[in-house]
């Protein structure tokens, strides 16, 4: 599959979310290589996507609040269920399924939207959500677009775990599917008594902090030479048995 | 029983499994110990693709962590990134070679270590469309038949028709949406696999024979289990394994 320069710039362009952002690329043009009229990014807190962090203006952001408002939504249901959800006529879904969603939806103009969770197996992050204001499909070539700018984002955000300022060094995605660094996050989890996301954050934050690969990190866990306490506190220290 | 026997009790046990809620990782695991059965190889793996299109391993005959690592290599290089890319099936590739490894000298050293000396690729293809590999290893010196082959492309194109007819996903059924869905299945799996080993004090490698073990007789899914293990919900008790099943 050959990947456009557009998109190649925008995957580039990503991990380097300068200033405020948590993200970077220019989510206008975003939109404009996926065939749609708005893109929005919203990162999970307390069970929901209720952060917006990054969108194109006007009826996107728009769509977001909506959510966070009601309550409900399709984004709603991709980051809790971690599948992609596809509504190619708002006018033709299901009422019972947001009954509150669907009727604002329509009044702010909208005629098609397709959530993309932004997850790694369980562990998830937020929702990337592109709209339409005309109800039609995302064709074969949009939707894998848009699932590989999903990947990217989700390896961007994993990356950041709170010190993005100074990752210059790059993780390759590769280890972002590599067993032991999920086999690690499962025991991490169990070890200090934190969700999956912060079991996540703490092998990858632990990985900078020493200066090496997240997949060494991961197996040091999986080997059992690096383990991580409970402090009971809301925070965790690990501690090993360096060979 | 006769091999051709065996390949058609697989292929009749493979149809009636394809129903519409079935075990997809369930399903390839089995597939790829069957495959080692039929083939007289000693490991294999089932790689697909990801969104970055490199291959991400997605099942494998044998779970212990050292050989998903094995597998994992190959993202980048190796046969199975061969196979990939030109659609021909990569055959009786010698280890011991330089030669015959040249390209992928970092895997093949990993693989000699693990103690194979002939690997395989065969496509999974779909139509005109390759998805990904089946990666086979064998301890010996081993050069398949050509009814070997023709038995392992079945295998393949099995496991290829798995992957692409699950229907997770809502009103998309484009291939790049079901082989990510069924590569996040194997994180999920990977997830739970670390949740319970610390939990209940089981080694790592035995962890997903001890799941299987519990999900069959229940008929639960593998990754509903791998579920109920990371939202906390699950209440049974996973006992080690007893007799893994080996061909």
């Amino acid at each position: 599959m050959d990947m456009s320069a557009t998109l190649a710039r925008i995957l580039r362009d990503l991990p380097d979310g300068s200033g405020a952002a948590l993200l970077g690329g220019d989510p206008v043009r975003c939109a404009r290589l996926l065939g749609v009229d708005g893109i929005a990014v919203s990162l999970g807190t307390d069970g929901a996507p209720t952060e917006l962090v990054w969108s194109t203006p006007g009826q996107s952001a728009a769509l977001e609040d909506l959510q966070c408002t009601l309550g409900e939504g399709p984004g709603f249901d991709a980051y809790r269920h971690r599948t992609l959800i596809a509504i190619p006529d708002l006018q033709q879904a299901a009422t019972h399924r947001w009954p509150a969603f669907l009727p604002e939806a329509g009044e702010l103009g909208l005629g098609a939207l397709f959530c993309f969770p932004l997850h790694l197996g369980a562990v998830s992050l937020g929702v990337l959500t592109v709209q339409r204001t005309n109800p039609s499909t995302l064709d074969p070539v949009q939707t894998n677009d848009a699932l590989i700018l999903a990947a990217a984002m989700t390896a961007a955000l994993i990356r950041d775990s709170g010190q993005r300022a100074s990752f210059a060094r790059a993780e390759p995605h590769t280890s972002l599917h590599r067993a032991a660094v999920h086999q690690a996050t499962g025991m991490i989890s169990v070890q200090a008594n934190v969700s999956l996301t912060e079991a996540m954050a703490l092998l990858r934050a632990h990985a900078y902090r020493t200066e090496r690969p997240l997949l060494t990190a991961a197996e040091d866990v999986v080997s059992r030479r690096l383990h991580f306490r409970d402090n009971r506190d809301g925070t965790a220290t690990p501690s090993g048995n360096k060979d | 029983m006769t091999s051709q026997q065996r390949v058609l009790n697989i292929l009749v046990e493979a149809v009636d499994t394809l129903t519409d809620d079935f075990d997809l990782i369930e399903f390839l695991h089995r597939l790829s110990l069957r495959c080692v059965e039929l083939l007289d190889v000693d490991a294999v793996g089932l790689m697909i693709v990801d969104q970055h299109d490199e291959l991400q391993l997605i099942a494998a005959s044998d779970e212990k962590t050292h050989l998903l690592e094995l597998f994992a290599l190959q993202h980048a290089q190796g046969p199975c990134v061969r196979c990939y890319h030109s659609g021909q099936a990569q055959l009786n590739i010698s280890l011991t070679t330089s030669a015959a490894t040249a390209g992928f000298g970092p895997f093949a050293a990993r693989a000699r270590k693990a103690g194979f000396t002939t690997t395989h690729a065969l496509p999974m293809k779909l139509r005109h469309q390759v998805v990904g590999a089946v990666n086979l290893f064998s301890t010996k010196i081993n050069r398949l038949s050509a009814s070997d082959i023709q038995i392992g492309q079945a295998l393949a194109d099995l496991a290829t028709i798995a992957i692409l007819q699950q229907r997770t996903i809502e009103h998309s059924h484009t291939e790049k949406a079901q082989l990510q869905s069924a590569l996040s299945s194997r994180v999920v799996i990977e997830q739970a696999k670390g949740i319970l080993s610390e939990r209940q004090g089981l080694g790592l490698d035995e962890t997903f024979d001890s799941m299987r073990a519990y999900a069959r007789p229940r008929h639960l899914r593998l990754t509903e289990l791998a579920q109920q293990v990371i939202d906390n919900t699950f209440e049974g008790n996973i006992a080690p394994a007893e007799i893994p099943e080996r061909p």
